[in-house]
């Protein structure tokens, strides 16, 4: 296994410090459930490493605050934390649901939502429910600080745009206490999968009737993203299944349309049309049973 | 070397550790405490699994430096004076192993399910077992000891 020094800051000016001193040869540790089997497997990721810098001490990215109808989750809570966090499960639903299916209870204890994004797997189980509610990444240097949203944070599979000097320090979203909203997750068992398809939506109703529609699929993009154009069928229509199973088909359409035909496709376009419909359902709390 | 100082099952341990050790191979080969296992080195198993500061983590995939001045309980911190702790005790009753490979993970998650939540549900005991593989005794005997350690003496 590669060799490094460790360093483990007690603020994050300290930790930010550090970043500009080493830019380009000093990477964060945050839960060390990614890092850590990346560096089994000698990735080249650390080819340049000489430093890892354990982020367990920077109180200041543990925080979960709602204000002014703004969610902000600090980088290093734990998928365990997020996923029973009172605010969260409050304000958005569907990411406690997502960060619940991550692993299982010891990856879940260790990793953390701001891992999840800067590792930036296609499969990250954080990402399809931070898109469909338009998340936006904080970073921090010691010169400057920029928030950017999540689709355009992440540009390619395991890519993101930080900067070498550059820490992420939360991701912030708005409430969605006023909607309905549902995470579905495809994995080949129920716990310990990497996800193969998700879906995340938000449903809001006026007198029955929808008047908004978030839908973000997972693990289809290479950067987390909405349907948008799927979103505006929702318009004004009442929940149904058969309604639902349209748009499901949709969002694969689109999908195809974007990342056009690839070897998966057979398989992930009605399997996705199908997740999507699922979730829209839980979202509206309506049976997937044909009548 | 960096020295790494932190608490191993109530007891204060200072040792010098390469700065990408893990925590599993500090507990093991140097440390001489072999009843946390290797089962396959990417946190897809649980046989590593200790507990951190109340949370059940695998060990494999922490480093060990990052447990400075934190407390870590591991399988052999279980039994006080010679007695097994009551989950123990009711793994053996239950017949709730058969290689006995994956046995010190299963104690670790049951035992910071314990901690935490003394009466789970059936329910809540699966999600907090479902980081541990077996492949012996399909799982119901392992159900069955927890919940049974989980009940009013």
């Amino acid at each position: 296994m590669r060799e490094f020094s460790y360093v483990r800051p007690k603020t994050l000016d300290e930790a930010l410090e550090l970043m500009q001193l080493h830019a380009g040869r000093i990477r964060p540790y945050a839960g060390g459930t990614d890092i850590m089997v990346h560096l089994r497997s000698g990735s080249s990721r650390f080819d340049n490493l000489d430093y890892m810098m354990d982020l367990g001490d920077l109180q200041e990215l543990k925080s979960v605050t709602c204000e002014n109808g703004t969610v902000t989750v600090g980088a290093m809570v734990s998928h365990e934390c997020v996923s029973h966090h009172p605010i969260v499960l409050e304000h958005a639903p569907m990411l406690a649901q997502a960060c619940h299916t991550v692993g299982a209870t010891q990856i879940r204890n260790a990793g953390t939502i701001g891992g999840n994004v800067c590792n930036a797997s296609i499969a990250a189980d954080s990402l399809s429910p931070l898109a469909a509610m338009d998340a936006v990444c904080n970073l921090q240097s010691k010169t400057a600080s920029r928030s950017i949203p999540l689709a355009q944070f992440i540009t390619g599979s395991e890519k993101t745009c930080i900067q070498p000097d550059e820490i992420l320090v939360s991701l912030s979203f708005p409430s969605f206490k006023e909607w309905n909203t549902a995470f579905f997750k495809l994995g080949r068992r129920r716990a310990l999968a990497i996800s193969r398809i998700t879906a995340s939506t938000a449903l809001h109703f006026v007198d029955g009737k929808i008047t908004e529609a978030r839908i973000a699929p997972g693990c289809v993009f290479v950067s987390p993203r909405r349907c948008t154009a799927a979103e505006d069928m929702l318009k004004d229509k009442e929940p149904s299944l058969a309604l639902f199973n349209a748009i499901g088909e949709e969002v694969a359409n689109e999908m195809v349309a974007v990342t056009g035909v690839r070897w998966s496709t057979e398989y992930k376009q009605p399997v996705l049309a199908s997740v999507v419909s699922s979730a829209l359902c839980m979202a509206a709390g309506i049976s997937m049973e044909e009548e | 070397m960096p020295t790494l100082n932190f608490t191993l099952n109530d007891k204060p341990v200072s040792v010098e550790v390469s700065a990408n050790a893990r925590l599993l191979d500090v507990i093991r080969d140097q440390l001489g405490l072999t009843g946390t296992k290797e089962g396959c080195g990417v946190g897809e198993c649980g046989a590593c699994t200790v507990i951190v500061d109340d949370d059940a983590v695998d060990s494999c995939l922490t480093l060990a430096m990052s447990v400075e001045g934190k407390n870590v309980l591991t399988v052999e911190g279980l039994a006080k004076d010679g007695r097994l702790s009551r989950l123990q005790q009711a793994v053996l009753d239950h017949h709730a192993l058969q290689c006995g490979y994956c046995t010190p993970g299963f104690l670790m998650s049951a035992t910071a399910l314990l901690n935490k939540n003394p009466h789970p549900t059936r329910e809540e005991i699966k999600v907090a077992i479902a980081g541990n593989l077996c492949r012996c005794t399909g799982y119901e005997q392992l159900i069955q000891a927890i919940l049974d350690a989980s009940q009013d003496e």
